[in-house]
C-alpha cells in the first residue's frame, strides 16, 4: 500500500511539473537585438519627403568639429556616462536597440490595444462618446477603433519618415563621425557603421514619437514623456551619439511632429463621428437610393454608427474618394445575395476548426491592436528579418500606414454610401462567432486594410509578396467565417484595398529610394 | 455512510472545479466498490463582475450554462480511491440579446483524481477524518477557451492538491472543510496578440493559479439515508488581470468568487445502491465572474465488483 502512495505522489509531482514547466516568460515585445543594417542609404537625404517640402525645410546648425573643445567635452561626458552604467541603463540600451522605430511602433500598438474599447451604455440606455476636450471620460479618449488606429499609425510613421530623410540629409551634409569613430576606445553597444551621427536619428524618432502619440493618446502624455526621455539618454549611454547629436535630432523630431500634427488637426477626423441627425440623413439617403439600410442591432441600440464621415477624411494619395468607390453590392433577394446568405448559414452550421481558427486569428477585434496594427506587426517581423536600417524602416511603415489609412477612408466611404445591412440583420436567427461591428457591412474593413497593407509590403519585400497576399485573402475570408460579412464584402473589399494601395505604391516608386 | 460517492454542493466554478469537489469530499469507496454518478447542472447569470463592478450587459443578456457530468469513483483500496469525470457543457445567451453570438458546446476536461484517507478515528463523541487528494484535468476536445463568456472551460491542464478534514458526531451532524490549490498551465488562443495589462505577442495565455476553499455543515438523517448540507465554496485566483470596461473576459482574468448553497442526497431503500441528489447554489460575491445561480439534479449507483 505504501508503494501505491509513493507512486501516486510521484505521479502527482510529475503532473505538477508538466503544468508548470510550460509557464515560461511570454513575449511582450519583438524578440530582436541591435543588428548590422543591410544597407546605409547614404543618399537618403535626397529622397522625397511626404509632408515636408524638402529635406532641408527644417534647419539645424552646423555642428562643432570633432577636434573642437566643445565636442571633446561632450565626448568625455559620454565616456564617463558609459563607464558608470547601472543595470536599468543597460537594459534601456538593450531595449531600444539601433532601430528604435520598431519599439515606438510597438508602443503605439500597445496604446491602441489599451484604448480600443467601445464605450458601453449608461444606466439610462444612452451612450456617451469619448471627448478629446475631456479625455479622462468616462469613457476615456480615444476609442482606438481601426479608423482611429490606422490614422495614429500613419501620422507617427510619416513623421518618422520625413524626420529621418531630414536627418539623413544633414548626416551626409555635415559628415560628423560617430563617437566610436572619433575615439577608438569607445565600445558602442550597437553594431558600428559608417552613418554619420549628427543629427541623431534615434533622437528624431524619440521626440517625434512622443509628440505625435501624446496628441493621439492624451492620457498617456506622462508615460510617453518618460519613455522618450529614457530613449534619448540611452543614445549617449550606448555610445552612438554625443549630446549635440541628440539635441539636433530632438529638434528635428519636434519640428516634423508639428508639421504632421498640423495636417492631422485639419484632416476631417474631428467631424468623422457625426451627430445623429447627420447620421440619420446619410442612412435615409442610402435608403432612397438603394432601398436598403444598415441598422445597429445592439441593445440598447447605438444611435450613430462608427465614424460615418470617416470617408470624408483627407486622403494621402488618392485624389478623390469617389474614384476608388466600388460598384454597388447585390440587392437583397438577388441570386448572388441569396447564394451569399446560404453560404454564411452553411459555414456557421458546419463550423470547422480551420475556419474558426482563421476567423479568430484575423479578428483583431475590440481590445486588440486592430487589423492595421496586425499588419504593422507583420511589417516589424519583416523589417527585422531583412535587417532594415531606420530610414528604410520608417519608409516601410509610412507607406504601409498611409495606404491602409487611405484604404480605410475609401472603405468607410463605401460603407456609408451603400449603408448595406449585416448578415445578422438580414438572416433570421443568424448567430456568429465574431462580434458584429457598429457600422455597415459593405465593404469589409479587414479586407481593405489587409489588401492595402499586403500590396505595400509586396512592393517593399518582393520575396514575401505571395505570402502576404495570401494572408490578405485569408484575413478577408476570416470575416465570412466569423459570420459578420458577406462574401462580396470581402472580395470587393480586397480589390478596393489593392486599388487604393496602387496610388501609394506609385508614389513610393518615385521617392528616390529605389 | 462511507459507501456512496457524493457530489458536494459546493463548487460550480468551471466544471473542472465542479468535478474537483468530489475529491474534496470525505467519502471513500471500499476496496472493489464502484460508484457511478450522473449529474445535470443548470447555471445562469444576467449580471457579472467586470473587475469588482457588478453589471448587466445586454450583448450577452442572460447566459445559461448546462452541464451533464458523468463520474465514476473506484475503491482501489479501502483508503485509496480513484475518481474520473468528464463533463459535457453547453452555453448560450438568452433571446433577445444584442450580440447575436453563437454559444458553445462540447466535452470539456477529463478529470482524474486520487483520494487518500490519511486518518479516520473516533475522537470524543464523533469521528475525525483527514484526507488528501491530488487531481489532474486536461482538455480532451479542441474547445476555444478564449471565447468568454461562452467558452466551456479554461482550456489548460490543471493539477490540484486538496486537504480535507471532517468531524462527524455519532448523532449524524458533521462539519467539514477543504482547502486546495489549483495549479493551472497556459491555454492556447487562436490569435497571436492579446492585451493583458500590456501587449502579449503569443497565442499562449497564462491561466492564473487559484486557491479553493470549501466548508459545509450537514446532518445524516433517516438512518443515514438522507444527507442535508449547507455549504460555502470560494475560489481565489492568485494573479491575473481584470475584465476591461464593456469588454469580453479572457482566460488571463483574475477570477474570484464566493458561493453559498445547499444539497440534499437520498439513498433509496428499495433499490440497493441507488441514490438521488439535488442542490442549489448562488454566487454572492465575485470578481471577473458571472453571478451564477445554479441547480443540479443527479443520481448515483454503487455496487461491488
Amino acid at each position: 500500500m505504501k508503494k501505491n502512495i509513493i507512486a501516486s505522489c510521484i505521479c502527482a509531482f510529475t503532473c505538477m511539473l508538466f503544468v508548470t514547466s510550460c509557464e515560461d516568460e511570454l513575449p511582450t515585445m519583438a524578440n530582436y537585438s541591435a543588428y548590422a543594417f543591410s544597407g546605409l542609404d547614404a543618399n537618403g537625404g535626397s529622397w522625397t519627403p511626404i509632408l515636408l517640402s524638402s529635406s532641408d525645410q527644417i534647419t539645424i546648425a552646423t555642428p562643432a568639429d570633432v577636434t573642437s573643445s566643445e565636442y571633446l567635452a561632450e565626448l568625455a561626458s559620454l565616456k564617463s556616462d558609459m563607464a558608470s552604467l547601472n543595470g536599468d541603463q543597460r537594459r534601456a540600451i538593450e531595449y531600444w536597440t539601433n532601430n528604435p522605430i520598431l519599439r515606438w511602433n510597438e508602443i503605439a500598438l500597445e496604446l491602441i490595444a489599451k484604448y480600443n474599447l467601445i464605450p458601453g451604455p449608461n444606466d439610462d440606455g444612452t451612450y456617451t462618446l469619448p471627448n478629446p476636450a475631456a479625455p479622462d471620460g468616462p469613457p476615456p479618449f480615444p476609442f482606438a477603433h481601426p479608423p482611429s488606429a490606422v490614422r495614429a499609425l500613419a501620422y507617427l510613421s510619416v513623421a518618422h519618415f520625413d524626420g529621418l530623410i531630414t536627418a539623413w540629409h544633414y548626416k551626409y551634409t555635415f559628415n560628423r563621425p560617430a563617437p566610436y569613430q572619433v575615439d577608438n576606445s569607445i565600445n558602442s553597444a550597437y553594431k558600428q557603421n559608417d552613418i554619420p551621427s549628427y543629427p541623431s536619428d534615434g533622437a528624431v524618432v524619440a521626440a517625434s514619437s512622443r509628440d505625435i502619440l501624446s496628441v493621439m493618446f492624451p492620457l498617456e502624455k506622462e508615460y510617453l514623456k518618460a519613455k522618450a526621455e529614457q530613449h534619448l539618454q540611452s543614445l549617449v549611454w550606448a555610445g552612438i551619439n554625443v549630446d549635440s547629436d541628440v539635441v539636433a535630432g530632438k529638434f528635428i523630431g519636434e519640428e516634423v511632429a508639428k508639421v504632421a500634427l498640423a495636417r492631422a488637426s485639419n484632416d476631417g477626423m474631428k467631424k468623422a463621428q457625426c451627430p445623429k441627425p447627420v447620421s440619420d440623413s446619410i442612412k435615409a439617403a442610402a435608403f432612397n437610393r438603394f432601398g436598403w439600410q444598415w441598422d445597429n442591432l445592439e441593445l440598447p441600440t447605438r444611435p450613430v454608427g462608427l465614424t460615418p464621415l470617416y470617408g470624408k477624411v483627407k486622403m494621402w494619395y488618392v485624389p478623390t474618394v469617389e474614384e476608388v468607390r466600388p460598384i454597388a453590392p447585390p440587392a437583397p433577394g438577388s441570386d448572388e445575395y441569396n447564394a451569399n446568405a446560404k453560404e454564411l448559414v452553411d459555414i456557421q452550421d458546419h463550423m470547422t476548426e480551420e475556419k474558426r481558427r482563421i476567423a479568430n486569428y484575423w479578428q483583431d477585434g475590440l481590445g486588440t491592436y486592430t487589423p492595421p496594427g496586425h499588419w504593422n506587426k507583420i511589417a516589424i517581423d519583416f523589417l527585422i528579418k531583412y535587417k532594415e536600417n531606420p530610414l528604410r524602416t520608417a519608409r516601410t511603415f509610412a507607406y504601409l500606414n498611409m495606404a491602409m489609412m487611405d484604404g480605410g477612408i475609401s472603405c468607410w466611404d463605401a460603407k456609408y454610401y451603400y449603408h448595406y445591412p449585416r448578415p445578422i440583420q438580414q438572416i433570421p436567427g443568424f448567430k456568429t462567432i465574431a462580434g458584429t461591428p457598429n457600422f455597415p457591412s459593405y465593404t469589409s474593413g479587414h479586407s481593405v486594410f489587409s489588401a492595402a497593407g499586403a500590396e505595400v509590403l509586396s512592393y517593399i519585400f518582393p520575396a514575401e509578396a505571395s505570402t502576404v497576399r495570401g494572408w490578405a485573402i485569408e484575413a478577408a475570408e476570416s470575416r465570412i467565417y466569423g459570420g459578420i460579412h458577406w462574401r462580396f464584402d470581402a472580395e470587393v473589399g480586397t480589390t478596393q484595398g489593392k486599388d487604393v494601395a496602387k496610388y501609394t505604391v506609385d508614389r513610393a516608386k518615385l521617392d528616390g529610394a529605389n | 455512510m462511507k459507501r456512496i460517492l457524493l457530489l458536494s454542493a459546493g463548487a460550480l466554478f468551471s466544471v473542472g472545479a465542479l468535478f474537483g469537489q468530489t475529491p474534496s469530499d470525505a467519502i471513500m469507496m471500499k476496496q472493489k466498490e464502484l460508484c457511478f454518478a450522473l449529474v445535470y447542472d443548470h447555471g445562469s447569470w444576467d449580471q457579472y463582475w467586470e473587475g469588482t463592478y457588478l453589471r448587466y450587459n445586454q450583448t450577452v443578456a442572460t447566459l445559461t450554462r448546462k452541464m451533464v457530468i458523468p463520474m465514476v469513483a473506484i475503491g482501489i483500496m479501502d483508503n485509496l480511491n480513484l475518481l474520473v469525470g468528464l463533463p459535457y457543457v453547453k452555453t448560450e445567451s438568452s433571446e433577445p440579446n444584442g450580440g447575436k453570438f453563437q454559444g458553445a458546446r462540447g466535452f470539456q476536461d477529463l478529470n482524474i483524481a486520487l483520494k487518500y484517507e490519511i486518518l479516520n478515528k473516533q475522537l470524543g463523541k464523533g469521528k475525525l477524518a483527514l484526507l488528501a487528494t491530488g487531481g489532474f484535468g486536461t482538455p480532451i476536445t479542441n474547445y476555444l477557451s478564449d471565447y468568454r463568456p461562452y467558452s466551456i472551460g479554461n482550456g489548460t491542464n490543471e493539477f490540484s492538491l486538496r486537504g480535507i478534514a471532517q468531524y462527524i458526531l455519532d448523532n449524524g451532524f458533521y462539519v467539514k472543510g477543504t482547502a486546495g490549490h489549483l495549479f493551472r498551465g497556459q491555454t492556447k488562443a487562436e490569435r497571436d496578440y492579446y492585451y493583458n495589462n500590456g501587449s502579449y505577442y503569443t497565442a499562449w495565455m497564462d491561466v492564473p493559479d487559484a486557491w479553493e476553499f470549501n466548508a459545509g455543515i450537514g446532518v445524516w438523517l433517516l438512518d443515514n439515508k438522507l444527507k442535508l448540507e449547507t455549504c460555502y465554496y470560494g475560489l481565489k485566483s492568485t494573479s491575473g488581470d481584470d475584465v476591461r470596461a464593456y469588454n469580453a473576459a479572457q482566460p488571463t482574468n483574475k477570477v474570484q468568487f464566493d458561493q453559498v448553497g445547499a444539497i440534499g442526497q437520498y439513498y433509496l431503500k428499495k433499490v440497493k445502491g441507488l441514490g438521488v441528489l439535488a442542490y442549489y447554489n448562488q454566487v454572492v460575491n465575485g470578481r471577473n465572474w458571472g453571478k451564477f445561480s445554479s441547480f443540479g439534479v443527479g443520481g448515483t449507483y454503487q455496487f461491488k465488483i
